[in-house]
């Protein structure tokens, strides 16, 4: 009956193609060329049209002759007391052998990722050389942080990391992106294999300049009776999307999921999770913050799975997203998909501007507007940062929030 | 059907009237799934400009509504099938259906006693009353007036001159295009575009009958007004079109019930339905759907894919769906309300009961355009066997609607391990006084409540449908009295054998 009309590709696809072919991903070109970039008819992208908002793709970074020249460059923008710091710059992961022991360093051809079907993550598949291998064999005190920086003339950054934490053991991840102003487009990939009876926090933070655009994709497995703690903070880059993709595969194991969205004006950041509970008896929280002023668009698409043989599960997701403006947009999508039938499963969404009450209440007793209105959005964010219990990193990350709300971030 | 001999243990203490209701439901727990043969006039098969130009004939059609069904079918044809939905099926020939079939009778009906009364009967075994009885031995009843459409066309409209006293037509839309085309042109397709979507635009090419309401200002119906949809030709497909217009200051209250014959094959049922609430005028539509869902294997149903859409045009107008979903294979509708004018209120309540292998993908859309307008969804899901349930929901706030209010709570209920029950709803605020509040939870019945009635002598169906009842309370309320007991009923029978 109906016929379908060809897609029409535009600059950023064209160049994306032309990367994929002359990478040898010859698939991937094909998908792209057929299909284009999603657009809002692509339910996991309803709210983030990459084809509308992808203008156009840099060139791949060449990473050889450019790496150490930011190595000596300078520091990371995020810097936090006491931790190990590994960087991958442009692609090209880069370290030394003073680790703490019990973590194994080291890299691997090709990526990160499983199969899935997701652009970002063919991309990642298809053009990610190499990936830094971390094992984490026991309880490590000292924060590791992988620094992924891209630096130069704006390019195409495709990276990847893949991390073991082997049964038993217990660590704290930071992920930092950070870029050059230009530019970019990033696309970077972590796998978390979570071992047994673990406890691993993993950070996640975006602070790249306005001009960049920042693609991460994280993929979590969570072994039995594991504790995982993922916090996802965007507060930098014009167009970003983090997306979180977890499985629970082991009895008895928690995983908490939480993040902040900070967006401002022509901001576009989006994050997306897709939580699997895939055994019985297994809990997730889900909670994520949203602040959006100026005009800018922020997205939370959020999804709990429960598979079949998922019994007794209980999860829970929270979105909250706070207005500070009457042009900035919070959009959400909080979902639930539930075949098991024994289980709790709950979410709630609220969204609205500063309470006028509690505003009246700081500003009758002297408190000026602006610092009224800093002190209720820092309550309001609390919930997400407090569980953070390394003190320096806490520290680090109320740091950002606060340079955020002066105005001052990325 | 079943009888009594075939029930290997008839326990004594089991009530009569109990055992009567479930032997009813036969196999297959459907009662209306009978098909009464009467002689129908078909178009050709399958879709084409013709078949349309044949519809339009038919219906002794002015030319600018030729043309406008044509042009409908034309932007048709350009369009693909949506894919978001959480439903499977295959690909539906939309060539090997009929698009017309009217039952065969003298022209035009000018009263009841003129109508084929195998199609009286039908309805009567229905319990859809189609005579104008008189209130009989001091019995009160209420008055509903009520349309009647089979396969393609009205086949009578009962209450007519009674209501056009106080100035309300109430007619099937085919006579509305012929008798008051200023009013149908003013309205149709104002609330869902011709190409709106895939199965709208269907709508708009070939649809063959449904209801038209007008209620001019300031006039409160008093009655009820309902249509009842049957299908029961043979491969055909029935795309009914209802268009209620109230005027400033006015108040309706509409039911609209729904039936099809057990078949094996899969019938598609495309409905567009409109409404139009001026200045301070109230909408109340319910509707208890009740097509066919198919047999125990999943074999056969209605596939249910009806765009509802209801505009609050004018200031403080209000406009409130209920519906209860128990039939049709597939399910894919979702009532929404349009706030348009300043201060209005879209309400939807709903509760969808999927069992076997049903399909059900629904929800509403609460679009806030108006300053300080609110809205309220309440919808309940309960999944049963092996079917799938799904609450999709949209609420929106455009950058101009000051001070607009949501709130959303959608339960679901799972009863057995092999269904699924699924919410997404679309939460987007684009204004900063907007207040949204969206809360869900999936739960299965627990087994404290299950002890405290069977503790009580409650036997297992006995106390699920107990809870369950209570589960869906909060939307049974805004029913219409009629409805309320028969939804309670129809709620134990959908989930009849979903336990042990």
């Amino acid at each position: 009956m109906a016929f379908s009309v060809p897609v029409r590709l535009g600059a950023a696809e064209n160049t994306l193609i032309e990367q994929l072919n002359s990478a040898g991903a010859a698939a991937t070109a094909e998908r792209i060329s057929v299909a284009g970039l999603p657009t809002r008819r692509v339910e996991s992208y309803h709210y983030t049209d990459l084809k509308t908002l992808l203008r156009s793709v840099p060139p791949l970074a060449d990473q050889n002759d450019t790496l150490d020249a930011f190595l000596k460059s300078g520091a990371t923008p995020f810097h936090v007391e006491g931790a190990h710091q590994i960087t991958i710059a442009n692609g090209a992961v880069a370290y030394d052998d003073n680790a703490p022991a019990g973590v194994i360093v080291g890299k691997a051809e090709g990526n990160a990722l499983s199969t899935r079907d997701d652009v970002l993550v063919h991309l990642n598949t298809a053009l990610a050389k190499e990936s830094l291998t971390l094992t984490i064999e026991n309880t490590i005190e000292q924060v590791i942080q992988i620094d992924r920086r891209i630096e130069g003339e704006a390019a195409h950054v495709l990276d990847s990391a893949k991390i073991f934490v082997a049964d038993n053991a217990s660590v704290t991840i930071l992920e930092t992106l950070s870029s050059s102003d230009a530019a970019h487009v990033g696309n970077h990939a972590t796998y978390l294999a979570v071992g047994r009876n673990t406890v691993v926090t993993h950070i996640v933070i975006d602070l790249s300049p306005r001009a960049a655009t920042q693609f991460s994709t994280s993929e979590y497995t969570i072994a039995d009776g594991a504790k995982l703690r993922t916090v996802t903070i965007h507060a930098g880059a014009a167009l970003s999307r983090s997306q979180i993709f977890a499985r629970f595969t082991g009895e008895g194991a928690h995983g908490d999921f939480t993040g902040l969205n900070l967006v401002e004006d022509g901001q576009h950041n989006d994050i997306t999770i897709d939580i699997r509970h895939g055994v019985a008896n297994t809990t997730s929280q889900e909670l994520y913050k949203q602040i959006a002023r100026g005009r800018s668009k922020a997205v939370f698409q959020g999804k709990i799975v429960v598979e079949r043989d998922a019994q007794k599960t209980d999860a829970k997701m929270m979105m909250q997203g706070l207005m500070l403006s009457n042009e900035a947009e919070i959009l959400s999508k909080p979902e639930l998909e539930i075949y098991a039938d024994d289980v709790v499963c709950g979410h709630g969404s609220t969204c609205g501007e500063l309470d006028e009450d509690s505003m009246f209440y700081l500003m009758s007793r002297g408190i000026p507007k602006a610092e009224a209105e800093t002190m209720l959005v820092r309550g309001f964010i609390e919930e997400v940062l407090d569980p953070v219990e390394n003190e320096a990193l806490a520290e680090a990350l109320h740091g950002v929030v606060d340079r955020w709300l002066l105005g001052k971030a990325g | 059907m079943a009888d009594y001999d075939d029930i290997p243990t008839l326990k004594d203490n089991i009530d009569r009237a109990t055992v009567d209701s479930v032997l009813a439901l036969d196999v297959d727990k459907y009662k209306y799934g009978f098909e009464t043969d009467i002689e129908s006039d078909m178009a050709p098969k399958g879709l084409s400009e013709d078949t349309v130009r044949f519809i339009s004939a038919k219906k002794n059609e002015p030319e600018w509504m030729l043309e406008w069904r044509l042009e409908a079918y034309r932007r048709f044809l350009t369009m693909t099938e949506p894919s978001w939905a959480k439903v499977h099926y295959p690909q539906i020939d939309l060539q090997d259906m009929y698009y017309y079939a009217a039952p065969k009778s003298s022209p035009a009906p000018k009263s009841l006693d003129e109508v084929d009364p195998a199609l009286i009967a039908m309805y009567d075994k229905l319990g859809v009353p189609l005579r104008e009885r008189e209130i009989l031995a001091g019995v009160e009843r209420p008055n509903v007036a009520v349309d009647a459409v089979m396969d393609s066309v009205s086949v009578v409209t009962t209450f007519r001159e009674e209501l056009s006293k106080v100035g309300i037509i109430f007619c099937s839309i085919s006579e509305a295009i012929r008798e008051y085309p200023e009013l149908v042109q003013k309205y149709l397709a104002s609330v869902v575009p011709v190409s709106d979507n895939y199965y709208a635009t269907l709508n708009s090419a070939v649809f063959t009958d449904g209801s038209f309401v007008y209620i001019p200002k300031g006039v409160r119906c008093p009655m009820e007004l309902s249509t009842y949809f049957r299908i029961n030709e043979k491969k055909t497909g029935q795309f009914e079109r209802t268009l209620i217009i109230a005027e400033a200051d006015s108040y309706v209250s509409y039911l609209e019930g729904c039936t099809a014959p057990m078949r094996d094959e899969n019938q598609l049922h495309a409905a567009v339905v409109e409404l139009v609430a001026l200045d301070n005028a109230e909408i109340k539509y319910s509707t208890v759907q009740n097509w066919y869902p198919g047999d125990k294997d999943g074999k056969g149903g209605i596939y249910n894919f009806v765009t509802k859409r209801g505009d609050c045009r004018g200031v403080n107008s209000k406009i409130s769906w209920t519906q209860v979903e128990t039939g049709s294979a597939i399910t894919w509708k979702y009532p929404s309300c349009i706030l348009r004018g300043d201060g209005s209120r879209g309400e939807f309540y709903s509760i969808a009961i999927s069992n076997g292998y049903q399909q059900v993908d629904s929800g509403t859309k609460m679009i806030h355009l108006g300053k300080n307008t609110s809205s309220r969804i309440i919808a309940k899901g309960i999944a049963a066997g092996f079917s799938d349930n799904t609450y999709r929901g949209q609420v929106s706030a455009h950058a101009k609607a000051k001070n607009a209010r949501n709130f959303t709570q959608c339960d679901s209920l799972l009863i057995g391990d092999k269904c699924g029950a699924h919410t997404v709803p679309y939460i987007e605020s684009r204004n900063g006084t907007a207040v949204f509040e969206h809360e869900a939870t999936t739960s299965k019945i627990s087994d404290d409540q299950m002890f405290y009635c069977q503790q009580r002598g409650l036997n297992e169906e006995e106390a699920v449908a107990l809870i369950v009842n209570g589960f869906v309370r909060d939307v049974l309320q805004h029913l219409p009295m009629e409805f309320m007991v028969e939804t309670q009923k129809l709620i134990s029978i959908s989930l009849e054998g979903s336990v042990g």
